[in-house]
């Protein structure tokens, strides 16, 4: 006989024994059960708030950058004394850095911010103006809706034109397309050329919309806000975007730009660099905490089942020492009824933990939906799972198992 | 004629120096291939721990003991496991089937620890249960069964991997007159098909049906040790190693 055949005998056995003694099986999987569900369950709610807070970076234009910006910024005009001893970000540190690596980065994009009074035939209000140069609007996740973006000679001219958030839109053209629109910025009169989709993102269902600020947005070419708004000599900026798809290059280039920078900044320590994948690295092993605390109240679920299994299996042993002396007067090695016991209680972990598996899913839908968080459910999770419901039932079922095959026969079958 | 059992010496004592208890206190013993014997004795003198020695479920303390041409004496648990597989067919006073398991199953059971293939293992089991006359009862369990028949199934049981010796312990001991009568018809039946059977017993009508008896008392024999055929004295090392041990033979 082969020894699938012997295993698909011991496994008809188990079944048999399994089917007979429900009550008592039943208890068995059920240690077994909760720590499945609870390891499944917590993985589960972890890689769920996961998942929704990288699908907040990509909305947020997408995890492959590498912002700069100036430790103080520049308000209104005036500048703190670190900016006054140096030159601050500038235009030229995005050139110096596209050129370290051309090859990796797919973009460039600067921002200039200004504050100023801003007024239309409708509203007349103190706004924030977004000045906005290079892949601005893709990088950060803005999309236009109506007319068009800026083209490459408005931003290199630094052209009066502007495109609008759903939000400003609304403020200071209530009534009527705001496309050809003219709107004081300042002493600037710009005309609006486009406006961006509205924007939306909520954690949770019932949160409010966390990106409602990006639909406030005024955006300008940077050049203008430079220009004519609250420009300098040294062409200072307030943030500067690359994009590098290639997320390798992107350690490497981050210290390359640290030199090249601080180099162009007399060796002033004035900026700080921000790395979008790094940061989302940092926060994700935060999760990593709770994934261990998860795994650590699974680990003791199991634990606490596997002491219960290894006592209802001596208990039970006691009724059954007879039927082990009989199948070894039979001629079943000790060997023999050892794979038998440990088959059953493996077949029993493994009816639990699917059932657990089951519950798992349940429960995490549960929890998920009562925080309304998408649920998101990775096959390491379900892999992590069972391979721990497995391994605790094994170990703990060597005891009883091995305890069984040490019995005598002839005591065995004279055992009433 | 081949010699199934002969121990010499054969020894067996329960317990520390102090308190220690001689079971067996030097048997001499044979039982001839075809034989039927009665082995009998009142309790306490020593015939259970005879009967699990010989039917390899306990080791001796000291002697030796060869079944079927091979010593077993000093034998592992695995290998008297295997020798009690494939060598030994027991049935019991309470008949030991297992009360989960099919009668098929039962039967079964001692081919599967030997290995058999699915097939071959039902159609014996069948033929078996055919031979001692419940073969309708193949899907039952056994406690739909009556005491006789069950005793059938142990004996069908017993047969299963054509056993060198058939090893009964009381076998009627838990029947009425009349069934146990009809076992004991099925053993004459046995040992006219030319299987080896010792019976083991303390009623001497029952042992009274046997070809020989053997009486055991306070440890020793003291009645019929060696059946008296001259060719039955040669000594046990002059049985050749090369005899193979294995299932079905």
């Amino acid at each position: 006989m082969t020894s699938s055949g012997a295993f698909r005998e011991r496994l008809l056995e188990a079944w048999m024994e399994i089917r007979e003694n429900l009550g008592r099986a039943s208890l068995q999987a059920l240690g077994v059960l909760l720590g499945v569900a609870s390891v499944l369950g917590g993985f589960s709610i972890s890689d769920s708030q996961r998942q929704r807070a990288e699908q907040l970076y990509v909305r947020l234009g997408g995890l492959d950058k590498l912002n700069v910006q100036p430790r103080a910024t520049v308000r209104d005009g005036q500048a703190t004394a670190l900016q006054q001893a140096n030159l601050g970000l500038r235009d030229e540190d995005a050139t110096d850095g596209d050129a370290l690596r051309p090859d990796a980065i797919q973009g460039v994009s600067s921002q200039k911010n200004a504050r100023s009074r801003v007024v239309s035939g409708f509203a007349d209000q103190d706004r924030p103006v977004t000045g906005i140069g290079g892949d601005f609007i893709p990088a950060n996740g803005y999309a236009v809706e109506a007319g068009r973006g800026f083209s490459a000679s408005e931003l290199e001219a630094g052209a009066p034109v502007a495109i609008l958030g759903t939000e400003a839109a609304a403020t200071f053209f209530p009534s009527g397309s705001p496309l050809g629109q003219v709107l004081r910025i300042g002493e600037v009169p710009v005309t609006v050329i486009g406006t961006f989709q509205e924007r939306v993102f909520r954690f949770r269902e019932d949160q409010r919309n966390i990106f409602r600020w990006r639909n406030r947005i005024i955006a300008v070419p940077a050049n203008l806000v430079q220009r004519r708004m609250n420009g300098d000599a040294y062409r200072r900026v307030d943030r500067i975007t690359f994009r590098i798809p290639d997320l390798k290059v992107m350690a490497a280039f981050s210290k390359q730009l640290q030199d090249v920078v601080t180099a162009n900044h007399r060796l002033q320590d004035d900026f700080r660099l921000d790395d979008v994948q790094a940061r989302i690295r940092r926060q994700n092993s935060q999760g990593d905490v709770y994934d261990l605390i998860f795994l650590l109240s699974g680990v003791l679920a199991l634990v606490g089942g596997g002491i219960v299994n290894v006592n209802i299996q001596m208990a039970s042993l006691k009724e059954r020492v007879r039927e082990v002396g009989v199948k070894m007067a039979l001629g079943a090695s000790g060997r023999e009824i050892f794979k038998g016991f440990m088959t059953e209680a493996l077949l029993l972990t493994a009816l639990g933990a699917l059932a657990g598996l089951v519950l798992g899913v349940g429960f995490s839908w549960t929890i998920t939906r009562s925080l309304g968080v998408p649920l998101a459910m990775t096959p390491a999770s379900f892999i992590w799972a069972y391979v721990m419901a497995s391994l605790s039932g094994f170990l703990f079922a060597l005891y009883p198992a091995w305890k069984a095959s040490r019995l005598s026969p002839m005591e065995a079958l004279r055992y009433e | 004629m081949s010699t199934i059992i002969r121990t010499q010496g054969l020894t067996k004592v329960y317990g520390a120096n102090g308190t220690a208890v001689h079971a067996l206190r030097g048997i001499d013993f044979a039982v001839e291939k075809g034989e039927f014997v009665a082995l009998i004795g009142p309790s306490g003198s020593g015939k259970s721990t005879l009967m699990a020695i010989l039917g390899c479920l306990d080791a001796p303390t000291a002697g030796t003991y060869e079944l079927d041409g091979h010593a077993v004496h000093g034998l592992s648990g695995g290998e008297l496991a295997r020798i009690r597989n494939g060598k030994i067919g027991f049935v019991f006073q309470s008949y030991n089937l297992l009360p989960k398991a099919s009668i098929l199953r039962n039967v079964e059971l001692p081919m599967l620890y030997a290995g058999l293939g699915r097939r071959e293992r039902r159609e014996r089991a069948l033929a078996l249960l055919e031979k001692v006359g419940i073969a309708d009862k193949a899907d039952k369990l056994p406690a739909a069964l009556s005491g006789g028949q069950k005793q059938r199934v142990a004996v069908a049981r017993a047969l299963a991997n054509e056993p060198a010796l058939l090893l009964a312990d009381e076998p009627t001991g838990a029947l009425d007159s009349r069934t146990g009568a009809e076992v004991l018809d099925l053993f004459r039946e046995l040992h006219a098909q030319g299987h080896t059977l010792l019976l083991v017993t303390h009623d001497p009508s029952i042992a009274a049906q046997a070809e020989r008896r053997v009486e055991i008392r306070d440890g020793k024999v003291v009645m019929g040790g060696v059946a008296e055929d001259p060719t039955s004295s040669a000594q046990p090392g002059a049985h050749p190693a090369a005899h193979h041990i294995g299932v079905g033979r």
